[in-house]
């Protein structure tokens, strides 16, 4: 077991840093340790941010809050919740992925992981919403960057480089998000019995309209089940389109939506059911349990239905999301999760592998890795945060 | 008007004849001769005016590359350019530079309706893409005063945002890949029509970094059908506090409008007087708000806007009916600059960004500063995003005059950092701001940032002398200059 030091500040985070690049000793950065994602890492010591906890700032008005990392994302979502505010971005929950349940985590873990939900197409991922942060570098050095105003072109953005990068650049210290009015209503247009080749033309007909989708998913007839609402016919796939805004607005979208697709077997889930519906999708709950891999199949959405042709023999499942930008994948062994990673590199996207198992974490990358040049790039960015190499070593890649 | 650059290094500008020789051995559009250089010897900052050893025109990524690692090996910088509508100088040459100009990048390659996206040359002007897309009801949201002119490439370089912002977000927000060059002439492509890229996000790094870590030869944007409908409402207030409360309670009532821009007095006579465009001229505020969506959201949200708006105290009111009158509304907000050219023989324009609560405090500070400069000072503002630029009114054949005009607007902008802003909200820093990013940023931060522009560029050749402070002190600036209305892009609309 590794120790672990819980800071209670900036200046703490600094020190402990500070001593371990003094020491060329590697640490682990967590949170609550609740994401199992990324490549496992050897470190002695363990630097939690759980203790840096609480809400600095909100303003409604201003659109944004400031909060400690270690802040859990449930309590940020509650109070937001009160101002009828919610994350664009709509944040996974995790939990369910590693834990079989429900524990969404950190707000420092979800920025280091660049999590966004089902509006992803719409609102933007969790980079957009990112408008400034603090944080201490691999050398224990203070840094801060961007601030708490949309726009703002003020020396390079290093929100954007922050989001994502798993711990290994960084130890953030203070976070400033983006936040957005919570929709006044909202509803699901559901169609049943299509085949992928149909769900991606739906896809293409709706999103290309101006009719602001904001959720777009697909359950093929074999993973249906993953759904657990009682309204959803677990007996054929099922497609379903978000609609959110006025009342009256929401209404006429529906309406044109069903003239759109009227020889189709279509359905409307109501504002709970499609709560439930979405929130299910966003944090994966269908996957809760598994042992098998998960991943993230990112194709220009022209390319999917190639993937989902090619890789119909093999034994798997998954569901669209992003209106068809994105397949959520649970796939039973390695050679297959190659074979359609060597697919994705020569398609223009990528699979990332979001839950294995501890010896896949161990020897095999979680990142699709394809370019010799921007890993060269990725290292010598790493080496201008962690000149030592001594945030969270090879979480990202072998070597970096 | 002075500006320091990094020394030159006389020994590339002793060796120009042999580094025009070895250049047109990669490209025959090199340009070297005193005349012909003129043209690109500054961009939108006009003040400033610096002529390179030799500007090239690279044709293709090839070129492009060999033509940096050509410098790479022999030491020389490299400033990049696209369209040179850039109000911060960000792609001013240095004497001992060779100036890279992307304009013969001018095609869109893909437009790409199943994946709403556009691929094209960097050199290629904003609005070009809403033009190449808008038969299928398509358009590119960020949308830049000067996107006539101003290419997507530098709009890259930028991080340019528009009047749309708010709801659009601005070109980080709307990117997804690039094609780029690293100074070493390493061509890495980013991004591309997948959503989202794995690993550091470099594409997000680039955004905005002024040209400092690459040069741009193919970029990818998401374009989005156009909204079923769009409406304006004028709303005008006796204070320039009621207006902003009325902003600050749009938003907290969960209203995200297309655009919110406030005027205030001495910009809403002058506008009027110069576009005819109906605004009331008994007002201190006048804040314009634009709503899109499908009809009954847009009329639904209309409402709100104005019964908001009576709990403020406005005491003016006009939504508009057509999208003629729309426009109107929208008339005399895109000719302020032009108009207050007529107010005084210079002014410079100012680009800050402020918390919106903040905006009456900042206004006043800025009216008492021009008490205290005895200059006048217009005001508008992209409320919705807390975007504002004041126009600092002053004589340039008064050397006295213009000093104070540079002073006050650097007060502007230390004010903006202290209540809580940023120094530029999207005209860059360039070399404009460069000496103000110690208001903000200290040592460790600035130090980081440079170790990235290492990573990058190890030789610190590329686009050097921007940005970053070189004169290690906090005054001086130049802005937006501009001489008896002589915008050096009179056609383009600046807001």
């Amino acid at each position: 077991m590794s120790e672990t030091f819980y800071a209670r500040n900036e200046e703490e985070v600094s020190d402990f840093i500070f001593d371990h690049y003094n020491n060329n000793n590697p640490v682990e950065l967590i949170g609550s340790g609740s994401k199992k994602i990324g490549r496992l890492i050897q470190s002695s010591k363990n630097l939690s941010l759980k203790t840096m906890s609480g809400i600095l700032e909100y303003f409604p008005e201003e659109l944004y809050i400031k909060v400690l990392p270690g802040t859990s994302l449930d309590e940020i979502e509650s109070t937001l919740k009160e101002k009828n505010q919610f994350f664009g971005f709509e944040p996974n929950n995790l939990g369910f992925l590693y834990q079989g349940k429900s524990d969404p985590g950190t707000i420092g873990g979800v920025v280091s992981c660049n999590l966004s939900g089902p509006g992803r197409f719409k609102n933007g991922a969790l980079r957009d919403h990112v408008l400034g942060f603090k944080a201490v570098n691999g050398s224990g050095a203070k840094i801060k960057s961007g601030g708490t105003v949309v726009k703002n072109v003020t020396g390079y953005d290093l929100s954007k480089i922050i989001s994502g990068s798993f711990g290994t650049l960084c130890a953030l210290t203070e976070i400033n998000l983006k936040v957005s009015p919570l929709p006044d209503f909202e509803e699901t247009f559901l169609i049943k019995n299509l085949n992928y080749h149909e769900a991606l033309k739906v896809f293409q007909k709706s999103l290309e309209s101006s009719l602001e989708i904001s959720g777009a998913c697909y359950f093929s007839k074999q993973s249906v089940s993953f759904l657990t609402l009682n309204d959803v016919n677990k007996d054929t796939s099922v497609l379903g389109l978000r609609i959110q805004g006025p009342k009256t607005s929401v209404a006429e979208r529906i309406q044109s939506l069903s003239k759109m697709f009227k020889e189709m077997l279509v359905s409307v889930l109501d504002t709970y059911q499609t709560a439930i519906f979405w929130r299910e999708i966003k944090n994966f709950e269908g996957f809760a349990g598994s042992e098998d891999f998960i991943c993230k199949v990112s194709l220009p959405i022209t390319n999917m239905p190639i993937f989902l042709k090619h890789f119909e023999n093999l034994k798997f499942q998954y569901f669209l999301d992003w209106g068809g930008n994105v397949a959520w994948c649970k796939i039973e062994n390695k050679q297959d999760l190659n074979q359609m990673r060597m697919f994705c590199l020569k398609h223009d996207g990528y699979l990332t592998v979001m839950r294995s198992n501890d010896n896949f974490r161990k020897s095999e990358e979680f990142l699709t890795n394809s370019n010799l040049n921007l890993k060269i790039l990725s290292k010598k960015l790493k080496e201008s945060f962690d000149p030592k190499g001594i945030l969270n070593p090879n979480k990202m890649y072998s070597g970096i | 008007m002075p500006l320091t650059l990094p020394t030159a290094d006389l020994d590339i500008i002793d060796n120009k004849k042999q580094i025009v020789k070895d250049l047109a051995t990669i490209t025959k559009n090199i340009i070297h001769s005193d005349e012909e250089i003129k043209p690109y010897e500054t961009d939108g900052l006009s003040v400033y005016r610096q002529k390179p050893i030799a500007v090239v025109l690279p044709e293709t990524t090839e070129q492009v590359s060999k033509i940096l690692k050509y410098c790479y090996e022999h030491k020389i910088k490299v400033v990049p350019r696209g369209a040179g509508t850039g109000l911060s100088g960000g792609s001013i040459p240095l004497a001992d530079c060779i100036l890279m100009g992307m304009g013969k990048f001018n095609k869109i390659l893909e437009t790409d309706f199943d994946n709403r996206c556009v691929v094209t040359q960097p050199c290629v002007a904003n609005l070009a893409i809403t033009q190449a897309v808008q038969h299928n009801g398509f358009y590119y949201a960020p949308d830049p005063s000067s996107q006539l002119a101003c290419s997507i490439g530098g709009n890259v370089a930028e991080n340019s945002g528009g009047v749309h912002s708010l709801k659009y977000g601005t070109t980080t927000n709307n990117l997804m890949g690039v094609e780029m060059v690293l100074m070493d002439g390493t061509v890495l492509k980013l991004g591309g029509k997948h959503l989202d890229s794995e690993g550091y996000d470099m594409l997000g790094l680039v955004t905005g970094s002024e040209g400092l870590l690459g040069v741009v030869t193919e970029v990818t944007v998401r374009i989005l059908k156009k909204p079923e409908s769009v409406r304006a409402v004028l709303i005008g207030f006796n204070t320039i506090e009621d207006s902003g409360n009325c902003v600050a309670d749009i938003i907290a009532k969960g209203i995200v409008p297309a655009g919110m821009e406030i005027m205030d007095k001495p910009l809403i006579i002058a506008t009027d007087n110069y576009a005819k465009a109906g605004y009331p001229r008994n007002v201190e505020a006048l804040l314009i708000v634009e709503l899109d969506g499908t009809s009954s959201e847009v009329d639904t949200l209309i409402d709100r806007v104005l019964d908001i708006a009576k709990i403020n105290q406005a005491s003016y009111n006009r939504a508009s009916n057509s999208d003629e009158e729309r426009l109107k509304f929208w008339k005399g907000r895109k000719a302020a600059f032009t108009a207050c050219g007529v107010l005084a023989p210079d002014y410079i324009c100012m680009d800050g960004s402020i918390p919106r609560n903040k905006l009456a405090n900042v206004l006043s500070y800025i009216n008492k500063l021009s008490e205290k400069y005895k200059l006048n000072v217009a005001n508008c503002f992209h409320a919705g995003d807390g975007n504002l630029h004041p126009l600092i009114m002053f004589d340039s054949n008064d050397p006295v005059e213009m000093k104070k005009a540079e002073d006050f607007g650097a007060d502007i902008l230390k004010y903006c950092v202290k209540v809580g802003g940023v120094l530029s909200g999207e005209h860059g820093i360039g070399v404009e701001k460069r000496e103000l990013m110690c208001e903000m940023f200290n040592d460790n931060d600035i130090k980081q940032q440079l170790k990235i522009k290492n990573a990058f560029d190890d030789k610190n050749l590329l686009n050097p002398g921007k940005v970053f402070p070189i004169l290690h002190r906090c005054a001086e600036g130049g802005r937006m200059h501009v001489h008896k209305s002589e915008d050096k892009f009179p056609h383009l609309p600046r807001f």
